[in-house]
């Protein structure tokens, strides 16, 4: 097999070489794993460097790369900075119940930056990184789009 | 109606020898989607009646729109246009030519105006008189009359919070509610419209949010408060009754495993309840449903305090998502119950007199991040792996390559076990998980697999704090969980052909078909018998 690299959240993962994975439906991902005394049903979607796997009901990304991948989007993002803007988006559509927070907040990772109600249900959008608010795109009573750009974080 | 619908003694008794039974209504209609909906139409093809399935533009492809003999469009996407519109249901009902309409539950089940529409355009609405949903249907109605009937109630307001004419209730009132409270909405159920308050001074933050959900949900902003129970069970009793005045008591469910008020895993019989409180909590159960005129299904919901206390919650006149528990400890069909008995057939005494055998236990598979504070998500589900076997059900809204609309309620399926007692159904229902594999969008698979390996579950000691205090998010990652996805992943990637443009990833040529054959059989070689 290629040397390729697995990582999760940018870390490193060795696989186990003793958990051996057999396809039960390849067109729907459907994947046999185990090492002859357990066994798990997983799904496995993606392609290229992008993979999902869904394991145990929960859904895992795995980054899965050559040396020479990984080289070059590390590469890649030591010139973009860690630190950039991240856009926070609407997962949902929705409407707008509240902003909490004002352009030029301080947040930190985690903090509710606005809450959106969708299938008649409160989601409180919380902040991906710690950083300061600007860009605030969206006002109370607001119905948005999936995707659509809520704030930005600094 | 009633007595014009019921066939004489001689001709049912040379039905049922024949092996035919004479449907109850030729066509009937669905007002509803998902998962529900595709249950009624399996009822209606084993009661022989022709169904009609309702679908907005969001559904037009969706499970239940083909899975009906028929099907009627009732408008675009969102519900207020399409499920939730009286004219649209009632007018696709005369067009498909349907005798009778069965709400599902949730939309306009237990819609009063809907139901009295239904009446008014010669058709048989699936559920109570128009009356009874009204008295019903106002939370705080049915408090007063319950309490009048000499049923516990929960202590808190017997009037809403912020009258209609804008006033509020006395300062003293609220105060003597006690705390902490919930706010509730007076219109309806399933934790739309709820808040906890701490306090007096909490009241204020939360009532507009509160407001707004109520009315979104339930077109009604009427919030009323209730003393907090905590901890509580929640368990509640189901009924079925004719027109003839008979009503069936079947056992309770315990529905405590929740989030946001809102029941995940429901399970009977209830393993809090003794038979000392199962015989009291029928005769509330009774004495609540002797307040209305009542036929068909419905669930009278209560609360049970550590002390073995109970007080009545609501009495919803509909059929529960989580009927199906009970309909497998039964061994009735509560759904071909409700349509027989909404065309006047009397309740038999196999039904009357049913005895619930066994355990069963529902696992609700919602389309919600359990990581991410159970918020609902939205995409396609790729993958769809259900469970089979003995003694499992599954009740499902979609299959393979189901877009979700995200308009609607993120349930995509039930998970039903059944086995001799408790812990068998336990270990069935952990098998059944196992199982069961779900692929494009995240599910609450992994807290259903958490939780069936969680202590105070398994040995039934549980309160409807469990998910609040010991879930939370969830475990993180386990080194074994990392490494074995990115087993699966490497292996996944090493298998499949390179993407275009991007020759062999600087690596090696991709695998001939012949190659991953090869690879396939030596794999199926390496393992164990």
């Amino acid at each position: 097999m290629t040397d390729y690299e697995p990582s999760i959240d940018g870390e490193p993962v060795e696989p186990t070489a003793s958990w051996v994975p057999t396809w039960i439906d390849r067109e729907q991902g459907l994947v046999r794993v185990g090492d002859g005394e357990q066994m798990e049903i997983a799904v496995v979607e993606g392609a290229g460097t992008d993979w999902v796997v869904t394991l145990r009901g929960r859904r895992i990304p795995v980054a899965v790369r050559t040396w020479r991948e990984r080289v070059l989007a590390e590469a890649e993002s030591a010139s973009r900075g860690h630190d950039g803007p991240i856009e926070v988006r609407a997962t949902l559509p929705g409407l707008v119940v509240a902003v909490a927070v004002r352009e030029g907040d301080d947040v930190s990772q985690g903090a509710t930056l606005l809450t959106l109600e969708a299938m008649k249900m409160q989601n409180e959008v919380r902040s991906p990184r710690s950083g300061r608010v600007a860009g605030i795109a969206v006002e109370a009573g607001q119905a948005v789009a999936a995707g659509a750009p809520l704030l930005r974080i600094e | 109606m009633a007595t014009s619908r019921s066939e004489p003694p001689s001709l049912r008794k040379d039905e049922t020898t024949s092996g035919v039974r004479r449907p109850p209504f030729g066509r009937l209609l669905i007002a509803n989607r998902g998962e529900i909906a595709v249950r009624i139409i399996r009822a209606c093809r084993e009661l022989g009646i022709e169904s009609v399935a309702t679908y907005s533009d969001a559904d037009a492809d969706a499970l239940h729109t083909r899975a009906a003999d028929r099907s009627e469009r009732i408008g675009p996407a969102p519900a207020a246009e399409s499920y939730l519109s009286i004219d649209a249901v009632i007018a696709a009902a005369r067009r498909s030519g349907a005798e009778a309409i069965h709400p599902g539950y949730g939309f306009l089940s237990e819609n009063a105006d809907f139901a009295r529409a239904v009446e008014a355009a010669g058709l048989v609405f699936v559920g109570p008189p128009p009356a009874t949903l009204e008295s019903l249907g106002d939370k705080l109605a049915a408090r007063r009359s319950v309490s009048a009937a000499g049923v516990p109630i929960v202590p808190g307001l017997l009037v809403p919070l912020v009258a209609d004419d804008g006033g509020s209730v006395s300062p003293g009132d609220v105060a003597e509610v006690g705390f902490p409270a919930l706010l509730k909405a007076a219109a309806g159920g399933g934790g739309r419209g709820m808040r906890r308050v701490e306090d007096v001074a909490g009241i204020e933050g939360a009532l507009a949010g509160a407001r707004r959900e109520a009315l979104a949900a339930f077109g009604d902003g009427t919030l009323y408060l209730e003393r907090l129970i905590a901890p509580a069970r929640h368990v509640e009793v189901q009924l079925l009754g004719d027109r003839h005045g008979n009503l069936a008591v079947l056992g309770e469910r315990e529905c405590s495993v929740q989030r946001r008020h809102q029941k995940l895993v429901e399970e009977s019989p209830s393993p809090a309840v003794t038979p000392d409180l199962r015989s009291q909590l029928a005769e509330s159960a009774r004495r609540v449903a002797g307040t209305v005129a009542f036929h068909s299904a419905a669930t009278v919901e209560f609360l049970v305090d550590a002390d073995g206390g109970h007080y009545f919650l609501e009495m919803n006149t509909r059929l529960q998502v989580e009927h199906g528990v009970t309909e497998l400890v039964t061994g009735l069909d509560l759904v071909a119950w409700q349509i027989r008995v909404a065309a006047g057939e009397v309740l038999p005494p196999s039904v009357l007199e049913a005895t619930p055998r066994g355990h069963a236990i529902e696992a609700r598979i919602y389309a919600e991040d359990p990581h991410g504070g159970f918020a609902p998500v939205s995409g396609t589900v790729t993958t769809w792996c259900m469970p089979e076997g003995p003694g499992i059900r599954v009740d499902a809204g979609v299959t393979a390559d189901t877009p979700l609309p995200g308009a609607y309620d993120p349930l995509l399926a039930k998970l039903m076990v059944h086995a001799e007692d408790r812990p068998a159904a336990v270990a069935r229902l952990q098998r059944a998980l196992a199982e069961t594999a779900i692929g494009g969008v995240q599910t609450d698979l992994s807290f259903l697999r958490w939780l069936v390996d969680e202590l105070g579950f398994r040995a039934g000691a549980y309160d409807t704090g469990i998910v609040e205090s010991t879930w939370q998010n969830g475990p993180s990652l386990s080194a074994e969980e990392r490494s074995l996805a990115a087993t699966v992943a490497r292996w996944a990637r090493a298998q499949a052909p390179s993407a275009p443009g991007m020759p062999n990833d600087g690596a090696v040529a991709p695998p001939s078909a012949w190659q991953l054959q090869a690879r396939r059989e030596a794999v199926d070689r390496r393992r164990p018998r």
